[in-house]
């Protein structure tokens, strides 16, 4: 027996999810630039950016884990969006929960680094290791804000997190689960790879790092990338903590919230490097964790 | 006559013809005769394990011996036998003398003795036998290091020794099951009070504690794991680390009714188990932290090594059954991932003859099987969906949350941040970037090794997509459904994972990848030099990799806690002994004829005040 249904909606959500993704990349662009005063490039833009490199004649390849980097990269992200329930649509989510997904949204960033850095490019492998030690650095605080979560829900199904939200309110509204979202939030900045800890890519001092090499069609499906992990991420966050959506509008409006918040945190913060980015994250982010997974226990 | 004896000595009956015909050929077909034997038989007893256990007792020197092959020891020798196996293969390549050989099969046996014993005595004696089969491993390779490794493994030995003296004042016997009645009947008799409860706990945890590697008695193992011929390191770090988990679970077995009516409960937590998580906790992230920051390839494996192995003790800590089961689950995919890394390691060290990470570089084009193996092994081992190290961390992930330890269970977060950290300092290290100028003819491994490689990668795969596989065998061994669910399938009380669906899916998001990709225009192949360089052009002349301190900014933001260390701590504790015997040995044997006269003088005049002369 073949789920037509959960196969068409599936591939309908993707490619939802890819252009809302586009969307919110030239969303983002677009109010930094206003905030920046600047006129800014228009929303379609990353959309053109992406079919331009997609038309492009001729692309290099450094071999074999070069171009497997970014694929492997797409692919999980793609894996990700797929097993976290969106909006009404509940997809695979019954089969993989909380932990697999938080997992699966990780494994991106390690085939971009598997990728870039087999291009042998220094400014690469430096992007690499910063992106790696701000992964270390943050994975303490986004711990504690998803056993908080857990532990005061009860449970790791996505599903029923956001079904208990719908019946005793959103998680904000629990001062513990408040403070586990101003963590989580936080860690959400580096997530995303917004200031104040965008070292990773840092244009100015190493061009771009992971990303430098690639171009033509790798760089596309890397903007691809970015774009549908942009949704599931946003997606994550409102079903974690602002209840989820009951349908795709209810969903937008939130994720533009969640967005909105990243982007007014990244145009007023300067950028950290790593040692500082660590020892803020084992900080401040890391003591409101700790008290509010003692106050959910 | 059942297959035990024969699973048990085979090993060691190999060891010791392979030493004594060491010639090229004729020691290796005995050797690799010797390691699988073992696995064949336990593959046969599978059946018969699984009905009901399998008994075996034998006299020596007025004592009884007994062995039994339960569904739990059947569990762990499997694990260990696989592992055996792979690490004959692996030696066929790398080992060059029949004494390699005697002691890696010697240490095989030990192994297996531990963990199919049911009384101390035995116990004792294989344990002995593999502490010290180990030890001469290492000896040959670098005495300071088996030193270090000697004086842990000694301090464990008289922990348990005098653990084992106690029980048998107490409860009259050696035999697993009849302490184990006792100590249950003791609860309410109370004849062993609360402080030799907890003496007992002490010395085991310290026993099996120095084994497994936990912190702070984990300074032996980045020494010990480096300093032997890498493929045994596949089976010392691999399995004979397992013996010391597998005695942390004796203490469960023989002692937790006892420990937890003496000790009670913490905020909820049974107080040893809690003790025995915040034990995990820490060597996972001390060691972590350690592993990133190492130069040397072969340390690194070793601190995660260790630091692995403390997610085993912190899942059993948790003390709950899906703690166990994840603990148990980990103890699988810990040997058949770090094996393979080891087996990768001697491969590399093999052909190259380099530890450093600073020598290596671009091996990825030379090596490319090797590679491949390299890489399911780190996908495995850095938790990445659908491999069986994933499977089993999910697992632990889970009991640590339900378990409500959130402190202990953030721990497992920072250790799989830091874990992603050092498996890719290992891919960059050795596999990408430009080809130092002295690796340019280096081959792939030979192909025993590749065997060997091969023999552990598909479990890592096998039990990744299909973890129900490991999860119902577990289940008979705790006796209950613990986790529900199918093969591809688990299910606990409030998570579940679709391990087949995440594979399909996954395949799903790669082949649209794939489409972009190929229907994307053709990529042309440059060299690796031909990067962006700010309009430098770059020359093979200049290697622009980053060899050494690849993680410096993470060694400054820790450099407050890098100035203390255990390993320091103990070293200056061993050169204080060593300065205060020197100084009594000076103060005493000083030459002068006279002072030996008086020391005569004086041990009669005791003697003689004693009233023994």
């Amino acid at each position: 027996m073949i789920y037509w249904k959960l196969i068409l909606e599936a591939i309908g959500i993707l490619i939802y999810a890819t252009l809302v993704g586009f969307l919110f990349m030239g969303i983002e662009r677009k109010a930094i630039a206003r905030i920046q005063r600047r006129v800014g490039p228009p929303i379609y833009q990353p959309l053109i950016d992406t079919l331009k490199l997609l038309g492009k004649k001729e692309s290099v390849s450094h071999g074999l884990i070069y171009d497997f980097g970014p694929v492997f990269a797409l692919g999980a992200t793609i894996t990700a969006l797929l097993f976290i329930p969106v909006a009404n649509f509940r997809l695979f989510s019954t089969n993989a929960d909380l932990i697999v997904v938080a997992y699966l949204l990780e494994v991106p960033m390690l085939g971009i680094m598997l990728g870039a850095m087999s291009s042998g490019n220094p400014f690469s492998a430096l992007g690499v290791q910063r992106g790696l030690l701000t992964m270390v650095a943050m994975q303490l605080p986004y711990g504690l804000a998803i056993i908080a979560l857990v532990q005061h829900w009860g449970t790791f199904k996505l599903n029923e997190i956001v079904a208990l939200q719908g019946i005793h309110g959103w998680s904000i509204f629990v001062p513990a689960l408040l403070l586990a979202m101003i963590v989580f939030d936080i860690v959400f900045q580096a997530m995303l790879g917004l200031e104040p800890f965008d070292i990773i890519s840092a244009p100015a001092e190493i061009s771009m790092g992971p990303m430098l090499e690639y171009g033509g069609k790798q760089a596309a499906i890397l903007f691809t990338q970015h774009a549908i992990q942009l949704f599931a991420e946003t997606t994550f966050f409102t079903i974690l903590f602002l209840g989820g959506a009951s349908n795709l509008l209810t969903l937008f409006i939130k994720q533009l919230a969640v967005l909105f918040i990243a982007i007014f945190v990244a145009s007023i913060y300067p950028r950290f490097t790593i040692d500082q980015a660590a020892k803020f994250f084992w900080k401040w982010p890391t003591i409101l964790g700790i008290i509010a997974v003692l106050l959910t226990v | 006559m059942n297959g035990i004896p024969i699973i048990l000595f085979t090993p060691l009956l190999a060891g010791v013809l392979a030493w004594v015909f060491d010639f090229k050929g004729v020691r290796e077909t005995i050797g690799l005769i010797g390691a699988a034997v073992p696995l064949a038989y336990l593959a046969k007893l599978y059946t018969e394990v699984t009905t009901n256990p399998l008994n075996y007792s034998i006299t020596v020197g007025g004592f009884t011996l007994h062995f039994q092959l339960s569904t739990m020891s059947w569990y762990f020798t499997a694990v260990a036998s696989t592992v055996a196996l792979a690490m004959a293969f692996g030696m066929v390549s790398t080992s060059r003398r029949g004494y390699e050989w005697l002691f890696a099969l010697m240490s095989f046996t030990g192994v297996l003795g531990v963990f199919l014993s049911q009384d101390f005595i035995s116990f004792f004696l294989l344990w002995e036998l593999m502490t010290f089969a180990s030890f001469m491993m290492v000896l040959r390779r670098n005495r300071h290091e088996s030193l270090k490794y000697f004086v842990l493994s000694v301090i464990g030995a008289y922990s348990m020794l005098l653990a084992i003296g106690i029980l048998y004042a107490k409860t009259g016997s050696f035999d697993f099951n009849t302490i184990r009645q006792a100590l249950l009947m003791d609860v309410s008799l109370g004849t062993i009070g609360k402080g030799e409860t907890i003496l007992l706990f002490t010395l085991f945890l310290t026993a099996f504690g120095v084994k497994a590697g936990a912190f702070p008695l984990h300074v032996w193992a980045p020494g010990a794991y480096s300093e032997t011929d890498q493929s045994y390191t596949s089976f010392f770090s691999g399995a004979l680390s397992k013996a010391g988990v597998y005695g942390i679970l004796l203490i469960y077995i023989l002692m937790g009714y006892k420990l937890y009516a003496e000790l009670g409960t913490f905020h909820g937590h049974l107080t040893f188990a809690y003790i025995i998580a915040w034990i995990g906790a820490i060597t996972v992230v001390v060691a972590s932290f350690l592993a990133v920051l190492q130069e040397d390839i072969r340390k690194l494996f070793a601190y995660s090594s260790v630091g692995q192995v403390g997610y085993i003790l912190l899942a059993f800590g948790t003390g709950t059954s899906l703690g166990l089961m994840g603990g148990l689950f980990h103890v699988l995919s810990h040997a058949v991932f770090k094996g393979l890394f080891w087996l990768v390691t001697a491969a590399i060290i093999l052909r190259t003859g380099k530890t450093q990470f600073k020598d290596m570089g671009g091996l990825a084009r030379k090596m490319p099987y090797t590679f491949a193996m390299g890489l399911i092994a780190v996908l495995s081992l850095a938790g990445i969906p659908p491999m069986a190290g994933f499977a089993s961390k999910w697992l632990i992930y889970e009991a640590a949350i339900s378990a409500h330890m959130p402190l202990v269970a953030g721990a497992i977060f920072l250790g799989s941040g830091l874990a992603f950290a050092y498996v890719v300092r290992f891919l960059y290290g050795v596999w990408y970037g430009q080809t130092p100028s002295d690796l340019k003819d280096v081959k792939e491994a030979p192909v025993s090794l590749l065997i060997a490689m091969t023999i552990l990668a598909i479990p890592n795969v096998l039990f990744g997509v299909a973890p129900g596989l490991v999860t119902k065998y577990l289940n008979k061994v705790l006796g209950g459904q613990v986790i529900g669910g199918t093969y591809t399938k688990l299910i606990t009380p409030h998570g579940t994972y679709n391990a087949l669906l995440v594979t399909v899916i996954l395949l799903f998001g790669l082949s649209v990848a794939g489409l972009i990709y190929v229907y994307g225009a053709r990529a042309r192949k440059i060299a690796v030099t031909d990067t962006y360089q700010s309009g430098n052009p770059v020359t093979e002349d200049y290697n622009l990799s980053i060899r050494k301190n690849f993680y410096r900014p993470l060694a400054e933001a820790l450099d407050f806690w890098l100035k203390y260390s255990w390993d320091r701590f103990y070293e200056r504790l061993a050169r204080l002994f060593e300065d205060f015997a020197d100084w009594l040995r000076e103060g005493f044997y000083n030459g002068n004829v006279q002072s030996y006269s008086w020391y005569l003088a004086i041990i009669l005049l005791i003697l003689a005040l004693w009233g023994v002369l």
